[in-house]
């Protein structure tokens, strides 16, 4: 079957309109040279044929229990979050560009929230404005002067990449808390293999099967000073949690157990796990749970997710928590807008990968500039995540606008804007037909002893037609990366 | 291991033996009921009883009795339910069991829950209970062939041999039991389904030929030192699971839950017959069952709801 094209420009069109970049196809509906391959088995596949590997994909997706929870009123189900079989490609040279980026980024983040949580600096020398740092409900005053190993306080890093219309990839949030996802890049890869053997294995793709004992490595080199071979755990909310499969998961495959709170046991400042042959020590806790809920003594009091105490035997060095908990405060929305100028303050380098134009609605200017321009720019609320306290202007209606307007005067520090930037497309298998859809990107970065980029990663689909939002709770999919070992068919 | 993965893969274990035990009850009591004679309805009784339903009149409607028992959501008792608790207990350390044995279970749980079983068992009942047996025996065959035979798997077997013991002795006890019976049962068709429910029609055969009788029942089911199904054979494996145990947890020599699995083990490879007649089946099984409940709770308190103060380092 052939590859739907997109729409042709109108044909009073003088100017070209910037439309969204094709990940597939040239503006001149050439098919880039890194998509060759798969465009070629494509055309071998009936629609029928299609459709039955993605029914095939998604009973894999099933069996595996590969499922998130929807609790309904009457009864509770389990869903797969959709899984695309159409792999979306990038080209070697370009991963090269984005690998040194997002390392350059982690490193600077990383230098940052050292020095946040010592001398401050940064914040002496004006180049982030203090009262943003040190009011954000993310920094968190425990975390000041902790002794974290190798400075490396967001050991997992998932940052969404998108490619804008000139083709570029800009960084449009760095998650540093417990970022989700690594699980459906693994799985989606299982799942394309399957599917397009042929293709795979001829187009030289990159192995991302490394990366849970490249994550437990990581997770040891934080206690490496001070235990030859570290118990290591995932720390997990429990079964109800939705991203619950991928705390087994990895537990599973970095072969190290899976605990909830109500395994462990804080004494003297040492953290125990309670096992059939009595108590046993842990030295580093990957914890996937949020910095709110993992010890009731030190924040939330309500929570019965983490361990009372659990914090201070961290403070005390006899345990690390990963990540560390306060490395929020660096994906702040707003403290995003100045990643660049960090970059330059601790490395003395230009970012590699540029940031997304923000407007930051604390300074009064650029305030004004938003109010008035509430119909073309993407408003983000600071604290909000997954898609949500969000509003997308070119597809927002009178009142949802003058609704936001409103609480963007009351509350202006808790606003960015950013201008709608259409993500680039790829091609999904959409109801037997090939069709564009929106995608991003989430690689995933590792710090500990070094920094370690997995030539990998999630790709995010907004399946519904047009939409620009790819969160899977609210109609996303996604589907498998291959980054090609080779650098031929870089973009061009 | 965890103390709560301990405790997991143990109910996994005595849900699935539980949801398998049922399956084969229902089975039984369809597939007798089939011709309308007095004896048929006297199996259904059994199997209904064995089961621990109290309501006798279900007998006369064994279809709905089985139909209930299978796919009720809201039953406790259950197959779906029992199929659901394993599964939900398999979720809770998946980490700890490999794929292949997840699968398994996951399959016979997404059909069970799928929105067409209601119909799938209605077109062929004796089928979909066959079909479940088998997955399940699937299920053990792979975490046996997958699975490191560690301590996580001696849980796991724990669970399905105490909880065979103690349906197989709930079912000889409704079969034999004096308490309940007053006239002994002699029909050749009900004593054939009674060791149809214990999976033991087949090797009994082997054994004692096709002379059916009480005694030669109640021997095999009780004493056999070979099937599988017998409360001996699951006596020794409930020792030998648990020696192992406690060989890796360094505990030897306490005494706990070894002593009672060791005494249980004694008493039925001791066990004489006659003796048993002599003082009533209902007597020694409600032993039998009193000592398999006491390994149970003694269990828990030497692996899983252990005083932390014991074990908190000096």
């Amino acid at each position: 079957m052939s590859v739907r094209r997109d729409e042709p420009a109108p044909e009073n069109a003088t100017a070209p309109v910037a439309g969204p970049y094709d990940e597939m196809l040239t503006p001149d509906g050439q098919v880039r040279p890194h998509y060759a391959a798969l465009d070629a088995r494509l055309a071998t596949l009936t629609p029928d044929e299609l459709a039955e590997r993605q029914r095939t994909q998604e009973r894999f997706f099933l069996l595996q229990g590969i499922t998130f929870t929807v609790y309904g009123a009457e009864s509770t189900t389990e869903r797969i979050i959709p899984s695309d079989i159409l792999p979306r490609i990038i080209a070697g040279a370009e991963w090269a560009r984005i690998e040194a980026g997002l390392a350059q980024r982690l490193r600077a983040l990383n230098m940052f929230l050292a020095d946040i949580y010592s001398e401050q600096q940064i914040l002496m020398d004006g180049v982030v404005p203090r009262e943003l740092v040190l009011n954000a409900p993310s920094y968190r005053r425990e975390m000041q002067n902790l002794y974290v190993p190798h400075k490396a306080y967001a050991n997992v890093c998932g940052s969404d990449l998108i490619r804008q219309e000139n083709g570029e990839f800009a960084v449009l949030e760095d998650n540093l808390r417990v970022p989700s996802g690594v699980s459906y890049m693994l799985a989606n890869r299982e799942a394309s293999r399957r599917v397009f053997p042929g293709t795979f294995r001829s187009a030289g793709v990159r192995s991302i099967d490394r990366y849970p004992d490249l994550l437990l490595a990581t997770l040891k080199s934080m206690a490496a000073d001070w235990r030859p071979n570290p118990q290591v755990v995932v720390l997990t909310p429990g079964v109800y949690n939705s991203a619950y499969y991928e705390h087994a998961y990895l537990a599973r495959l970095m072969g190290v157990p899976l605990v909830e709170g109500r395994d462990l046991v804080v004494h003297d400042n040492m953290v125990y796990m309670r096992t059939t042959t009595g108590l046993r020590r842990i030295d580093v806790i990957y914890r996937r749970v949020d910095d709110d809920f993992i010890d009731p003594l030190t924040f939330r009091r309500d929570s019965s997710l983490g361990a009372a105490g659990l914090f201070n035997a961290y403070r005390a060095g006899n345990v690390v928590i990963c990540n560390a908990p306060g490395t929020g405060v660096a994906d702040d929305k707003a403290v995003y807008a100045y990643v660049p100028e960090m970059i330059r303050y601790y490395l003395g380098e230009d970012a590699i990968l540029p940031n997304i134009e923000t407007y930051l609605c604390r300074e009064k200017a650029q305030l004004s500039h938003v109010l008035a321009n509430l119909d073309k720019l993407v408003v983000k609320a600071v604290g909000a995540s997954g898609g949500y306290g969000m509003l997308v202007g070119p597809h927002s209606t009178k009142a949802q606008q003058a609704e936001f307007a409103e609480a963007l005067k009351a509350d202006p520090d808790n606003y960015i804007a950013q201008p709608t930037i259409q993500l680039s497309t790829a091609p999904c298998l959409i109801d037997h037909a090939v069709e564009p859809r929106h995608v991003d990107l989430r690689p995933f970065i590792l710090s500990g002893e070094k920094i370690v980029v997995t030539p990998g990663a999630l790709t995010r689909v907004a399946l519904k037609k047009g939409s620009l939002v790819v969160n899977s709770s609210q109609g996303g999919g996604s589907k498998d990366t291959w980054v090609l070992s080779d650098t031929k068919g870089d973009r061009s | 291991m965890l103390a709560r993965v301990a405790d997991s893969l143990y109910w996994i274990g005595r849900y699935v033996e539980r949801a398998e035990h049922m399956c084969r009850l229902s089975d039984v009591m369809l597939s007798a009921t089939l011709d309308r004679s007095e004896a048929a309805t006297q199996v259904a009784r059994i199997a209904l009883a064995a089961v621990g339903d109290p309501d006798v009149a279900k007998a006369k409607s064994p279809y709905e009795a089985a139909l209930a028992l299978t796919l009720d959501k809201e039953d406790d008792g259950s197959i779906l339910c029992s199929i659901s608790r394993a599964r939900e207990n398999a979720r809770q350390v998946r980490d700890q069991i490999t794929t292949e044995t997840w699968e398994r279970l996951n399959l016979i749980y997404l059909r069970m829950t799928d929105p067409n079983a209601g119909r799938s068992f209605a077109d062929g009942s004796q089928l979909f209970l066959h079909d479940t047996i088998a997955d399940l025996h699937l299920f053990k065959g792979a975490g046996d062939a997958t699975m490191s035979h560690g301590e996580g798997w001696s849980f796991l077997l724990l669970g399905v041999y105490l909880e065979r013991a103690q349906l197989i002795g709930s079912l000889l006890e409704v079969a034999f039991g004096e308490t309940r019976r007053r006239r002994p049962l002699g029909d050749h068709f009900a004593l054939t389904s009674v060791l149809r429910m214990g999976c033991a029609l087949e090797p009994y055969l082997r054994v004692y030929t096709a002379e059916m009788r009480p005694r030669y029942i109640l021997q095999f089911l009780l004493l056999d030192e070979d099937f599988p199904r017998s409360i001996r054979f699951c006596a020794q494996e409930i020792e030998g699971h648990l020696s192992a145990i406690i060989r890796h947890a360094g505990l030897a020599g306490s005494v706990g839950p070894d002593r009672l699995a060791g005494r249980l083990r004694a008493r039925m490879q001791y066990a004489d017959l006659d003796e048993i007649e002599a003082g009533g089946a209902s007597a020694f099984l409600k032993t039998v069952l009193d000592e398999c409940a006491a390994i149970h709770r003694s269990l828990y308190d030497t692996f899983v709801a252990y005083p932390l103060e014991d074990r908190l380092p000096a």
